[in-house]
């Protein structure tokens, strides 16, 4: 096994500033051209106008899935290596509360506010312009909510782990409720 | 009126998710957005009032870096900027433009996407990433963080939605 290449130190760091700019060129494109630079298009799930987001979501997250598990399971991939996003239950849950509703207020979230501000939207310049500010508000009261931040810790750990079942169980499901969202939400636009 | 190209939301989706398996495989770690922002604004806070930016513990995490400005999230995200800027421009989507709801005055435009970034930014440091770090890459590694945060998330937008119908 030799992957993930950088973890097992095939590059160095300056090759690996370089493909983060190849590697973000791609995601800015596939953004763009699924639509999510459009804070309408962006907004749409929320008034069940327009399902682009949970569309375009779901399925980067059921090809990468599928292709990061593959990988393991042929031992062509260390997913041991792979950094984990880890899990703070409470903080999490508030924190998706409060972004959901800066989501629909603003029209954007940090990927797709570059994306807009890409095809010539300047709202989005303020919007992130606003997030720095958010980030700095965060910073200053850091020391009052620090106890908050660092509460329900759970680790790096995965829903296979967590439920104990195998990992391709919880890809199935997720296809099959990817499935009947996409057959619903293809009906519902039909209708509108 | 812009042009409606787009691609099929399931072909940019199969796009999406295959740069992002590229980045596991290449790098150990998923795609990522919000951290810039943090990033930037710590540095430039830096330049401005560097006693300040100091004090503020949760910035070390930043400005203790050798060189602060030579980090992955920040090319990262210059890419997806060039990327998405090629996109439009090459669809012919691009237009300067200040984008709202078609009843919506500027200055409550304004007002609005300031204020949901703030809301984003502060929220996206308590959840430890944004829609992409922690919804999108979280939830393909199929981390506990990614669903919980995924589900949080429609449920404050679904709510927010319903109370403020008239914003989009």
């Amino acid at each position: 096994m030799t992957a993930p290449l950088y973890g097992y130190g095939i590059f160095g760091e300056n090759t690996s500033l370089l493909l983060a700019v190849i590697l973000g060129i791609f995601f800015g494109l596939f953004l763009e051209r699924g639509g999510l630079g459009n804070p309408h298009k962006l907004t749409g799930v929320f008034y069940f106008t327009d399902f682009t987001v949970p569309k375009v979501m779901f399925t980067a997250i059921l090809v990468a899935a599928s292709g990061l598990y593959l990988l393991s399971d042929l031992k062509l991939l260390d997913i041991s290596r792979v950094w984990i996003v880890p899990a703070f239950f409470w903080p999490q849950i508030m924190g998706g509360i409060l972004f959901g509703a800066g989501f629909v207020l603003s029209g954007y979230c940090p990927g797709t506010a570059i994306t807009g501000l890409a095809s010539g939207r300047l709202d989005a310049l303020v919007a992130m312009t606003g997030i720095g500010a958010g980030s700095l508000i965060f910073a200053v009261l850091y020391p009052y909510i620090e106890g908050f931040y660092v509460s329900s810790a759970m680790g790096s750990i995965t829903l296979p782990r967590l439920l104990k079942i195998n990992h391709w169980i919880v890809i199935v499901l997720l296809y099959v409720f990817a499935a009947g969202m996409f057959y619903l939400m293809e009906r519902f636009e039909k209708r509108s | 009126m812009e042009k409606n190209n787009f691609w099929s939301p399931y072909i940019a989706g199969v796009g999406l998710g295959l740069t992002l398996l590229a980045t596991f495989y290449i790098i150990g770690w998923g795609l990522g957005a919000s951290s810039a922002y943090s990033l930037v604004t710590a540095v430039s806070l830096k330049e401005i009032t560097p006693g300040y930016a100091d004090s503020l513990e949760y910035f070390s995490r930043y400005l203790n870096a050798e060189s602060p400005l030579k980090d992955w999230i920040l090319f990262e995200v210059t890419g997806l900027f060039i990327g998405a800027l090629a996109g439009s421009l090459l669809s012919g989507n691009f237009r300067i433009r200040f984008d709202k709801a078609e009843k919506m005055s500027s200055k409550k435009r304004f007002l609005t996407a300031a204020a949901g970034g703030i809301l984003i930014g502060f929220a996206s440091r308590l959840s430890r990433g944004c829609t992409s770090g922690v919804a999108l890459s979280g939830g393909a590694q199929l981390a506990a963080a990614g669903w919980i945060f995924v589900i949080a998330m429609f449920a404050g937008g679904f709510v927010f939605a319903a109370f403020f119908r008239r914003l989009w």
